[in-house]
């Protein structure tokens, strides 16, 4: 995926904006792709509690897990993705120092989440067996996790590259669509903290 | 990178699943959910490591290096000057990967074919005990699955891949290597379905419900692995090819300009996309439900098997348009060049196309209406299968159109178009009977839907991949594929399946269900039939095995464009460079201009080997790789 | 064939020719072997109905299939045409092209209308058939029946009549009864094939379909969702009795019981 030599087939040379759009829709696609993914699990969440069935979403009682836990990582992605679109807009002004600065914060923030979900799924004052509710807490938080890792690898590839002077202000794709995907990974993050954020349903009652 | 390929690939697939089993069973064997924890992460162990030894990470952690590729390793990437060795690699010329999704077509066909020979043999009297109940439900979910698989990648795979890139004017796909990445997932996840059949099969059907697959045998998760690996190649494949066809049609290719198997091939992944990350979540809900006691599928625990329910038709519906619509319109594709017409309304069979998936995501809980779910909403589920007859009938028109006064030659790539006539009408109004709720509610789980799905999915669908086969054939492997052989096979399998099938609908109306081992003895007649029928499917699949392997290899040598076909594909010279153009067409008019432009008389199938021996094997063409020699 | 002619005189122009006489021809006769065949088979091989619903259901088959006949019939009479009249000979490549017909927005209007009053009328055939079923099952004296469905039999309670139980479904005639059906374990699904009625078992949940049996006899009721090895087997049946036997049955059951 360099940017020298992935345009176009091997002997036949592209220009590079004309690269950077396809990869960009690609990278849409995947995205719509995810997004599904995402839609599906918290449809799962909506839909389980909507129907509570044998009276088992939550058992009365039973522990929930704090709601600003989630909120709070998802700022942090939230954070981090802004922090990289920052130095996205670095480097297509030629700002090289930028994003290789911004790309290591976001990286560093980005560990900082991972690190911080895995806490949040290791402290749920339930197993996953325990309630519907339990197991589809237990699914977002991982899925939230595999985001974060993949994000991570891609924000460190990003800080190495940028710091080996592979990108510039009109070779500099790759940066945005790593930001186009950055942008998605916290969206869902946000997205599903407001979900989550609906534990009981009139149905149920507290 | 250089050394690596498919020997590589499984070392590293088990190089890293056992010792992956033995460390997971020697930890995790003791607790409740030990036999299926240790089944995941075995086979999540086979995937990693065979797609390590495949060197499908070498091009990401390189770039997370900033080592990038040269152009050198590029064309090595290509499968430049390696002959054979190329189609057992990671290679990156779309030629290549649909070649490669052709074999892993025909041995998936393979396998899921034998499984229902198996199946109908053990139905061929009410007492045959040639399977034990087990061993029956578990080959019934395997077949279903195999074929599920089989067909959504049948014409997308080897001809998407193959052919699209050339009809529109490219050099290859947007995103070469994910090409590549979408056929070897698939690769790794064939042993992952397979070895189901060691780990107390797929007790549940293809469609996987829970919770009865909750409490099915290790082999459930074998089904639940091949899903995520397969749906991550969807995805991928998707990307790319609807990125290929957006943004990589020559110059001059208008969106009216652009054949109607593109269309047909960008619509179908275009559902795909959305589709198949449903069925993928589902999964990964089961597997937490069988590995550690989730509960999204368990009603004591707040579950609920409509979870599972609507997630899967979400994507099942869906899907079999995704099965279905490359299929029809690779059929629309060769009856235009086969009827010597333009494609009868061009417009219509776009529209057709898009009604049909813009429907197909609205349909889902027609699947559902005997469930309960939502009883209220059988009727609107009612109306939108109902409409979607509509767009569907207008493929009808255009084909009967395009074949209207035309001056039609019965190749056989043209019977395929005949007898997806039959079979899809056919499977059509048998789709209307159980789109209305009443007659669902007396046939659903009935073997009479069995046989309106295999008219439909195998009757148009893989008809019309066995004609798009017969059609693309002499491009793909520079040889005419032997019609003697390809018209036993047409008509023992035509016949046959229609004997097996209609056979099918009796026992269904009579009051049969689906995945049944045994049956009443009032309708061993029916079944009997059935099976007979099958036999002959079974038989003349080996003629078409036998056909296209022996032509493959000895067949007689075709010209660059034997069909006289004015679309893309065929200006391309046999063998086909690396590249496959040197200069990028620029397009000035459609595809579909008989009887507009002045005729050109076509070459035919003709025996050309006076003329080819200098020419094959020739190594002055340094960039032709395709079609010259087995 | 121009605008202004009147259209009779165009359809008699069109009919002159002689490929639309002969399709004509073969669809009529297609349609006639089609229209026979739907009328006599499906019903026949659904069998003898034993209720209200399943007489409607095998008519609706058999209606449909009639409407379907003309629709199959022309597909197949210009396939089956074409393969004659169409054809280019010998196994040697066309030595010209067809006509360059790139579409007719008249034949395409004229299709798009006819199977969308098709749709139409399925649709509303459909959503009558519903509408007058569902009374039927929601009557206000219906008797009620709790089916549970467990890996592989059929449990049958009467909450109404002294919470008899049972692995046979006995019910009395020309009487409505709505089954409340539920699952043990996996999802099975109760069907009543002849009465022509089917609702799935689901565990956690309760759900309803009605009939009125007006025949009596021994039918079967059978498991329509795989839920497992002997799926195959979760079978038994249903009697239905005139209401004296019936309440003979109950008072049986109740003794046995107790």
């Amino acid at each position: 995926m360099s940017t020298r030599t992935a345009a176009g087939t091997p002997t036949h040379r592209e220009d590079v904006d004309v690269v950077g759009r396809r990869w960009r829709l690609g990278v849409g696609l995947v995205i719509v792709a995810d997004a599904s993914f995402v839609a599906a699990m918290l449809f799962g969440y909506r839909y389980l509690r909507g129907l509570n069935t044998e009276g088992a979403w939550l058992p009365h009682g039973s522990a929930t897990a704090p709601i600003w836990a989630s909120w709070l990582l998802a700022a942090g992605l939230l954070l981090s993705a802004v922090v990289f679109r920052w130095g996205e807009k670095g480097i297509r002004a030629g700002d090289r120092a930028r994003l290789v600065l911004s790309s290591g914060v976001g990286l560093f923030l980005l560990v900082m989440v991972g690190v911080g979900q895995v806490v949040q799924i290791a402290s749920f004052p339930f197993a996953i067996a325990a309630s519907a509710y339990a197991s589809s807490m237990y699914l977002l938080a991982g899925a939230n996790l595999f985001h974060v890792v993949l994000t991570g690898f891609l924000g460190l590839a990003m800080w190495n590259r940028a710091r080996l002077g592979k990108y510039s202000a009109t070779e500099n794709w790759q940066v945005g669509i790593v930001s186009l995907w950055w942008a998605w990974v916290a969206l869902a993050a946000g997205v599903s903290a407001l979900t989550t954020s609906f534990i009981v349903s009139p149905a149920i009652g507290g | 990178m250089r050394r690596l390929n498919v020997v590589t690939a499984v070392a590293g697939g088990l190089g890293l699943a056992l010792p992956g089993w033995a460390i997971a069973r020697h930890f995790l064997e003791e607790n409740d959910f030990g036999p299926d924890q240790v089944t995941v992460i075995t086979m999540v162990c086979w995937a990693i490591g065979f797609m390590t030894g495949i060197g499908a990470f070498n091009g990401p952690i390189g770039w997370l290096r900033g080592h990038d590729l040269t152009p050198e390793d590029e064309l090595f990437l290509a499968g430049k000057d390696q002959g054979i060795r190329r189609y057992f690699r990671f290679t990156t010329d779309h030629k290549v990967v649909g070649i490669q999704y052709l074999a892993l077509t025909m041995v998936l066909f393979g396998v899921g074919g034998t499984m229902a020979m198996l199946i109908r043999t053990n139905l061929i009297s009410p007492n045959s005990n040639f399977l034990s109940p087990q061993e029956y439900n578990a080959i019934v979910g395997l077949h279903g699955l195999i074929m599920i698989i089989a067909t959504i990648i049948m014409v997308t795979g080897p001809f998407g891949n193959f052919i699209m890139p050339m009809m529109i004017g490219a050099r290859d796909m947007a995103f070469p290597r994910l090409n590549a990445l979408s056929l070897w997932l698939i690769v790794a996840a064939v042993p992952v379905l397979l070895s189901a059949t060691f780990l107390g099969g797929i007790p549940t059907g293809w469609v996987g419900y829970a919770p009865l697959a909750d409490q099915a045998p290790p082999g459930m998760d074998a089904y639940m692995m091949t899903i995520i690996i397969f749906a991550i190649s969807s995805a991928v494949a998707g990307a790319n090819i609807t990125t290929t066809v957006l943004t990589m049609r020559a110059r001059g290719m208008t969106w009216n300009r652009t054949p109607i198997f593109v269309y047909g091939v960008v619509a179908s992944v275009g559902l795909a996309i959305p589709a198949f990350p449903m069925f993928m979540a589902s999964q990964v809900m089961l597997g937490l439900d069988r590995t550690m006691g989730g509960r999204f599928y368990v009603a004591s625990g707040g579950g609920s098997p409509w979870l599972y329910a609507n997630l899967f038709w979400l994507m099942g519906h869906p899907e079999v348009y995704v099965i279905l619509i490359p299929a029809m319109a690779a059929l629309m594709e060769l009856t235009a060049v086969f009827s010597r017409k333009p494609l009868f309304s061009f417009n219509t069979a776009v529209l057709g196309i898009v009604g049909i998936s813009v429907l197909s995501v609205m349909v889902w809980a027609h699947h559902m209406y005997a469930s309960g779910w939502a009883p209220n909403l059988n009727g609107a589920f009612m109306l939108t299968t109902e409409m979607i007859s509509i767009p569907t009938g207008m493929l009808f028109l255009v084909i009967l159109g395009t074949i209207w006064r035309g001056r039609i030659w019965t190749r056989l790539p043209m019977m395929a178009t005949y007898a997806m006539l039959w079979n899809f009408i056919i499977g059509g109004i048998t789709g209307l009977y159980l789109s209305d709720v009443p007659l669902d509610y007396a046939l659903h789980g009935s073997m009479f839907v069995t046989a309106h799905f295999h008219y439909t999915l195998m009757g148009a669908g893989l008809t019309g991949a066995i004609g798009a086969l017969a059609f693309w054939f002499p491009k793909m492997t520079g040889r005419m594929l032997n019609e003697r052989f390809g018209f036993i096979s047409f008509w023992l399998v035509q016949i046959g399946f229609n004997v097996t099938f209609i056979g099918m609908f009796a026992v269904g109306l009579a009051g049969q269900p689906r995945r049944v081992f045994t049956y009443n003895n009032l309708l061993a007649t029916g079944n009997f039939v059935s099976t007979i029928g099958a036999y002959a499917i079974g038989i003349g699949m080996l003629f078409l095995m036998y056909a296209v392997i022996s032509s493959w290899r000895h067949g007689s040598l075709a010209p660059s464009n034997p069909w006289g076909s004015k679309t893309l594909e065929w200006t391309v010279p046999n063998p086909i460079p690396l590249e496959n153009f040197t200069v990028l067409p620029v397009v000035t008019s459609d595809a579909y201009g008989y009887g507009e432009e002045p005729f050109e008389p076509i070459e035919g199938p003709t025996r050309r080997d006076e003329l080819e021996p200098a020419h094959v094997g020739s190594a002055a063409d340094e960039q032709s790789t395709e079609g010259a020699r087995p | 064939m121009t605008q202004t002619e009147p259209v009779t005189a165009q359809i008699r122009m069109w009919w002159q020719r002689v490929e639309i006489k002969r399709i004509v021809w073969i669809w009529l006769g297609i349609t006639v072997v089609l229209a026979i065949f739907a009328l006599i088979v499906p019903a026949r091989v659904m069998g003898s109905p034993a209720s209200p619903t399943m007489r409607a259901v095998e008519s609706t088959m058999t209606i449909f299939s009639v409407a379907a006949a003309p629709v199959m019939a022309l597909v197949l009479s210009v396939a089956v045409y074409s393969l004659t009249g169409w054809r280019s000979r010998g196994s040697e490549p066309p030595i010209g092209d067809g006509p360059p017909i790139r579409g007719s927005g008249r034949v395409t209007a004229t299709w798009m209308v006819v199977s969308s009053v098709l749709t139409m009328f399925v649709l509303i055939w459909g959503l009558g058939e519903m509408q007058s079923l569902s009374a039927e099952a929601s009557a206000p004296n219906a008797m009620v029946v709790n089916v549970t469905g467990q890996q592989w039999v059929w449990t049958f309670s009467y909450p109404q009549n002294g919470n008899v139980e049972s692995d046979q479904l006995y019910l009395p005639v020309n009487r409505p009864v709505v089954f409340h059906v539920t699952s043990k374990d996996v999802i099975h699904s109760f069907w009543v094939v002849e009465m022509g009625i089917k609702v799935d078992a689901n565990p956690g949940e309760v759900t309803k379909t009605g009939v009125v049996p007006d025949t009596l006899g021994t039918f079967v009721v059978r498991c329509a969702e795989l839920c497992g090895l002997l799926h195959a087997h979760m079978e038994t049946q249903a009697h239905v009795v005139s209401s004296t036997d019936f309440a003979a049955w109950i008072t049986a059951q109740e003794s046995r019981a107790s």
